[in-house]
């Protein structure tokens, strides 16, 4: 019981980063109608500099400025890529984005190296906060959780109470309108675009130390987070939030109770004794299947249901 | 005489709003039917349903006595209906030529073969051929098309659409955006081609309408308010009172 | 008989091209090279079925290249152990088309309901989980070793054994030039016709009778045939397969190369799929970044060029046809923008070099070699050097580069009136 409380408290921290970085990224989409392959690589950059800062000044000033500085990046890979590239229609700007993957890939491994990073948790936040059945709950975690809802809370007012808020509600739905009602379409956008790069950043500047800070984490981050906003659904905030939580939850407890489908394909017919393909069968746990679950989510989603649980376009 | 198109009691809605409000309207084979109303009176949306691009709420459409009703537009066309459209809505990177035979290319039996060239087929190229003589458009074969002054790109639009042969044909406001003379060669070009087709056309030139028309309908607000002759339409008072506010009118 | 070789000049130059390369370029490498760059010409046509041809975007394509390959390795184990009877290798490729034409039915059925930016990002799902599969089922895909084969085996027709490497080159080199006669040939079908239809205009499409789903269906199908093909061709090649062969980063890889190359027009993949296999293979030992560069160069090019090389190239066929020497007014404005851009990229290049050798904390000691040169990277003097010929290069770029637009426009202008007389 305790392990399985310990589990869905990690899913859901995990799920929460998630949404930080996705809420950027279904802003992005809802406004602007471009997906940004890229995204992930904002959240490794939050890692990487938070990482930089935290070597220099430590790591609450870091907190604060490597989701400014990205933010920045954003804005401008916004003003100068982006906005030159609409003009061409969305394959166009899918591929942009594809490209800036690649070359933020090598950009942090060309000035961090390609070894995973030192990446620490501040000392200050470093020991455990409380033990509760047995299990100890670590403060840094617990301020992740902390600061994530303070800032999915802090992202609802915004949208629900402030006008940037009904400018941002009105582009989730009704692109064209915001632009039809006098509203600076291009600065909204470079705007949008900075604002989710931070989010993502500050994911990473939370998640990095816990997660690992290296290379590949943006390829390995950036897939599912597709699968989230799918799942939850294109221009659905409130969609991001449960599809977040639901997938960091559930590859959590896959990967933590790692069941075994043994039973599952012998009640199928393959046989227990079974070599080749069937031997691979019966020896996969839900661990070991746990890699193929979002993206097979993903593509199931896209097939039967393309606007996701919640959303409200098609794209 | 038989009925190519007929619309029983159609109904669409765009949210909470019914923009199609219970459409009953029958025309005949052979005919040169006209459909008229204000803006916004729903005949853009009348045409979307025909031709399969908007599901119905309710109703039914029957072509040639076949039900169609929320078929796919591709399954309407292969049983006989083809639309052009009010906004140009052609092949952009394609010649005109090219345009013209690939409203012809499925009917021609060639659908989807991939071991043969088009080229080959005598038939599809001298069909194409003379589609571009009877649009006016012979002399630009190879022209690609967005270089097209805005007249031809109609003729064009028509031409695709009369291609494949088909014979219930609809035309969205064919003149729209057109000098005297052009409309004037238009109107020619759907009387050529009304001679054995039916054909529907919405219209907002009164005057292409009550030269062409054999029969006229009017929409108004989701509904067929009168569906007569031109003359009767002309004196109809609920139409001269919603749409027309003409005096002109001839007792006969 | 005069008539049929002039229009097909092109093909036979091509053949004649493929028969005499290895007389020029003999080295084992430069085969090697060369017979990789056919199946990447393969690949890159077939992506461009995709594409350029049918507008749609897939980041997965190699699911095809890299299943096609797998189990044309394991036909050729079990051909080697006895298992199954003899089938021409050299055969093999038709097999491995008939492999990817099964899955491309398969998942092409369920990916072509969708199209733009959904159709993308089912095909990075579906590439995705075949990489992960590749780690569960052990026993078909063995993971990160992958699987060899020995492709010396059976009878020795003609004592062809496929054994050397410049045997492998002409096999590659005939597939090579019976696909890209193939997938030429179907762009003058009524299929072909019609996929650039619904790429264009997908909504007229099927109001002049054509299910767009099922022309887009097809597409995938055939285009998966042939990455099959040229998996196969690949798998020959290296005698061995793994789950690289059909991930994501081939995929981005034969993008990059297509799109580069230039994705409307058929010329375009196979210039990109030559070029990028060469720079792949070259630049690879020159730099560590060599990745770096490719990617910003493909940036560049979706801003400032995104017809590709053949685009570029293509650009100036009204002009030679117009007039041939109003070609040469161009040549020295083309020098010129190259000089300077060679200045500009020089420079730059080389700080980016020495950003990434300092960045390696000097385990390699301090002295980088650019272009030839010593570099002794503490010091302040060659950053200075670098960066000032790099902005030099930029300064003089902002001069050459107007003077080029303004003498395409005079060109295109004398152009268009001549065409217009």
């Amino acid at each position: 019981m305790n392990a399985l409380i310990f589990s869905i408290f990690n899913g859901t921290l995990y799920g929460l980063l998630l949404f930080m970085i996705s809420s950027g990224l279904t802003l992005i989409f809802s406004m602007m109608g471009v997906l940004n392959l890229a995204h992930s690589s904002l959240f490794m950059l939050g890692a990487y500099f938070a990482y930089s800062i935290s070597t220099v000044v430590g790591f609450w000033p870091a907190l604060i400025f490597a989701p400014l500085i990205v933010g920045v990046i954003g804005a401008l890979i916004e003003r100068y890529g982006l906005r030159r590239v609409h003009k061409y229609g969305h394959v166009a700007e899918l591929l942009f984005t594809f490209g800036l993957f690649y070359v933020f890939e090598d950009l942090v491994q060309m000035v961090w190296g390609k070894v995973p990073l030192p990446y620490k948790i501040p000392e200050s936040l470093n020991f455990a906060l409380f033990t509760w059945m047995g299990l100890e709950y670590s403060a840094y975690r617990v301020f992740m959780v902390l600061i994530s809802l303070g800032i999915m809370v802090a992202l609802y007012w915004l949208i629900a109470r402030t006008r940037v808020g009904l400018i941002i509600q009105g582009s989730l739905t009704h692109p064209h309108m915001v632009a039809a009602l006098g509203h600076n379409v291009p600065r909204v956008f470079m705007m949008t675009f900075g604002f989710g790069s931070a989010l993502a950043a500050v994911a990473g500047v939370l998640g990095g130390n816990v997660l690992g800070t290296e290379p590949a984490m943006a390829a390995q981050l950036g897939p599912i987070i597709f699968v989230v906003i799918v799942i939850g659904g294109l221009g659905s905030l409130g969609g991001a939030v449960i599809a977040s939580l639901a997938i960091g939850i559930l590859t959590n407890m896959a990967i933590s109770y790692d069941i075994s489908f043994k039973t599952f394909f012998v009640a199928l017919g393959v046989s227990p004794d079974a070599v080749g393909v069937g031997q691979d069968l019966i020896a996969t746990t839900s661990g070991s299947i746990a890699p193929i679950l979002p993206y097979l989510l993903l593509v199931l989603m896209l097939i039967f249901r393309p606007r996701g649980l919640f959303g409200t376009r098609d794209a | 005489m038989t009925v190519a198109l007929e619309l029983i009691g159609l109904r669409k809605s765009f949210g909470p709003t019914e923009i199609i409000r219970g459409v009953d309207l029958q025309i005949k084979k052979g005919e040169l039917h006209a459909i008229i109303g204000p803006n916004g009176a729903g005949k853009s949306t009348l045409y979307n349903l025909i031709s399969g691009m908007y599901k119905v709420n309710d109703g039914s459409i029957i072509l040639n006595g076949n039900d169609i009703t929320n078929k796919e537009p591709y399954e309407i066309n292969r049983m006989g209906l083809s639309r052009s459209f009010q906004v140009t809505n052609i092949f952009p990177k394609m010649s005109v030529f090219e345009n013209v035979r690939n409203g012809f290319l499925y009917h021609s039996g060639c659908k989807y073969s991939f071991w043969r060239f088009v080229n080959r087929r005598k038939d599809v190229t001298e069909r194409a051929n003379e589609i571009l003589q009877r649009i006016g458009l012979e002399g630009k074969h190879d022209v690609p098309v967005m270089l097209l002054p805005y007249a031809d790109q109609r003729a064009l639009e028509i031409g695709i659409t009369i291609a494949g042969g088909a014979d219930v044909i609809l035309l969205d406001e064919p003149t729209s955006g057109m000098s005297r003379s052009e409309t004037e060669r238009t109107v020619e070009l759907i009387r050529s081609i009304s001679n054995d087709k039916t054909v529907v056309v919405v219209e907002h030139d009164m005057g292409v309408v009550f030269d062409l028309a054999e029969r006229i309908s009017v929409l108004v607000y989701g509904e067929i308010i009168a569906a007569d002759t031109p003359e009767n339409i002309r004196c109809n008072p609920n139409v001269q009172e919603a749409y027309l506010e003409t005096d002109s009118c001839v007792q006969e | 008989m005069i008539q049929l070789l002039k229009k097909n000049s092109i093909w036979i130059l091509a053949g004649f091209v493929i028969l005499v390369l290895p007389l020029v370029f003999s080295s084992g490498f430069a085969i090697s090279l060369m017979g990789l760059m056919g199946i990447m010409v393969i690949f890159a046509l077939a992506y461009n079925m995709l594409l350029g041809q049918g507008g749609m975007l897939s980041f997965g394509h190699a699911v095809y290249f890299g299943l096609a390959g797998y189990f044309t390795i394991h036909f050729i184990n079990l051909m080697s152990e006895g298992a199954i009877g003899y089938f021409p290798v050299s055969l093999l490729p038709l097999f491995g088309g008939l492999v990817g034409l099964f899955f491309g039915v398969l998942i092409g059925f369920v990916s072509t309901r969708r199209a733009g930016t959904i159709f993308a990002l089912i095909s990075l799902g579906f590439v995705e989980m075949m990489t992960a599969l590749a780690f569960i089922l052990i026993t078909f895909f063995n993971g990160e070793e992958g699987i060899q084969a020995d492709r010396w085996v059976g009878p020795e027709p003609l004592g062809i054994t496929f054994g050397s490497g410049i045997q492998v080159y002409y096999l590659i080199g005939v597939w090579c030039l019976i696909a890209m006669i193939a997938m030429y040939a179907l762009t003058k079908t009524p299929f072909g016709r019609m996929s650039n239809a619904v790429r264009d205009n997908p909504e007229r499409a099927q109001f002049v009778g054509y299910s767009t789903q099922r022309v887009r269906w097809m597409a995938f199908a055939l285009s998966s045939f042939f990455a099959g093909l040229a998996g196969a061709l690949y798998a020959l090649h290296f005698e061995h397969i793994g789950y690289e062969a059909a991930g994501l980063e081939l995929s981005g890889e034969i993008l990059l190369a297509t799109y580069m190359g230039g994705a409307g027009h058929f010329l375009g993949p196979i210039v990109g799929a030559i070029l990028f296999t060469f720079l792949k293979g070259v630049l690879s030992d020159l730099s560590s970044v060599w990745y770096l560069y490719l990617g910003t160069v493909f940036l560049l090019t979706i801003l400032f060029a995104p017809t590709g090389i053949a685009g570029l190239i293509l650009r100036h066929e009204p002009i030679w046809k117009t007039d041939v020497r109003l070609l040469g007014k161009m040549v020295l404005p083309y020098l010129g923008a190259l000089i300077t851009l060679l200045i500009a990229t020089g420079g730059i290049i080389a700080l980016i070099e020495m950003i990434n050798f300092v960045a390696d904390e000097y385990s390699q000691g301090s002295i980088l070699s650019i272009y030839g040169i010593a570099v002794e990277t503490t010091s302040f003097i060659p950053w200075l050097a670098f960066g000032f010929i790099a902005l030099i290069g930029i300064g003089l770029c902002r001069l050459t580069f107007p003077f080029v637009t303004r003498n395409w426009d005079a060109i295109m202008d004398t152009v268009k009136e001549r065409m217009l007389r």
